[in-house]
């Protein structure tokens, strides 16, 4: 659970001691963006819309293999962190390979099921995050702060409908998986996976590489 | 995972045991692959002792249930366990496969 930071004193030093000794906690931080949602809420009913959000988020649920990950949902948009340590210690997909497999899975289901209209269209946005702390400012919140998480939101202007963006950052930790496990790129949902791209994000002091794969309809 | 493949009378019986995700899903295709290739027209998939399946596992099944569509073909699942019908009925696939009780059943049909 995240460290609690709290101090009533608006001047007080506290929040050095308190922040003294937090450790970072590494691992892969996505989000998940419902495409238009807003738009078909206002454009059809509530009912039409609520039906594909509720369809889409179901769907993406079972990402959450591990029950504890999904950190904030702000209306369509879902903000997901596994640290390293909760995602070494599951007994089958426990590693970086592993995740991004999951997740194509997840869009590519979407993108390709068989009953036209049931579910929204998603982007998705990833990153392997180093600088991130496992802290919040209100009680028995879990949250997530740090240049890292910042960066995997910026990565979401670079995603559309049915793409997977992901910084090269997470895609190396992807291709050494690949090389533990003596899997070549073309057997995995990365075999069409773009060239790296580099760009300079707003509050990101450091330019960012990044690829994506675009989920394809069958 | 461990998966078996049989015949019953027309029917090829796939038993799928243990957890069907991204580390082994592939296996499962290669043993679809290779019936389909032989054009067989009714596949079921004996998931009576599948503990989990995830997003990767779905696809597989999604997969090839178009496959034998377009191969004017069945697809067909029987034994679910309460917990892996919950993911069924949550992703919306009781909808688009057939669904039995139990292999006899679906051996039957």
């Amino acid at each position: 659970m995240a460290h609690y930071i709290h101090f009533r004193d608006p001047n007080s030093s506290e929040i050095e001691k308190q922040l003294e000794g937090i450790p970072k906690s590494p691992g892969t931080c996505f989000f998940i963006d419902v495409i238009n949602s807003t738009d078909i809420k206002y454009k059809t009913d509530l009912k039409y819309w609520g039906k594909r959000l509720n369809n889409t988020f179901n769907f993406i649920s079972f990402l959450n293999d591990l029950p504890d990950n999904v950190v904030k949902g702000i209306g369509d948009e879902l903000m997901l962190y596994i640290p390293d340590e909760d995602l070494f210690s599951k007994t089958s997909y426990n590693n970086y390979l592993g995740l991004i497999e999951e997740i194509h899975a997840t869009i590519d289901n979407i993108v390709n099921y068989p009953i036209e209209g049931t579910f929204l269209k998603c982007k998705v946005s990833i990153h392997y995050c180093t600088d991130v702390y496992n802290i919040t400012f209100f009680e028995h919140a879990n949250d997530y702060y740090g240049m890292d998480i910042d960066l995997t939101a910026r990565l979401m202007s670079k995603a559309k409908a049915n793409r997977i963006v992901m910084s090269e950052k997470f895609f190396t930790k992807v291709k050494n998986d690949m090389i533990d496990n003596n899997i070549v790129i073309e057997n995995t949902s990365l075999s069409n996976i773009s060239s790296v791209y580099m760009e300079d994000f707003k509050g990101v002091p450091w330019p960012t590489e990044y690829r994506y794969i675009d989920v394809k309809e069958m | 995972m461990n998966i078996s493949v049989t015949k019953v009378e027309e029917t090829n019986v796939v038993g799928i045991e243990g957890r069907l995700d991204t580390t082994n899903y592939n296996e499962l295709e290669s043993s679809l692959k290779e019936l389909t290739d032989k054009n067989e027209k009714r596949i079921l998939l004996d998931l009576s002792k599948m503990d989990y399946i995830s997003s990767s596992g779905l696809r597989i099944l999604l997969m090839y249930l178009k496959k034998m569509k377009a191969m004017d073909g069945r697809f067909m699942l029987s034994g679910m366990s309460k917990e892996i019908r919950e993911i069924f009925e949550i992703s919306g696939f009781v909808n688009i496969f057939e669904i039995f009780e139990d292999q006899e059943a679906a051996i039957k049909s």
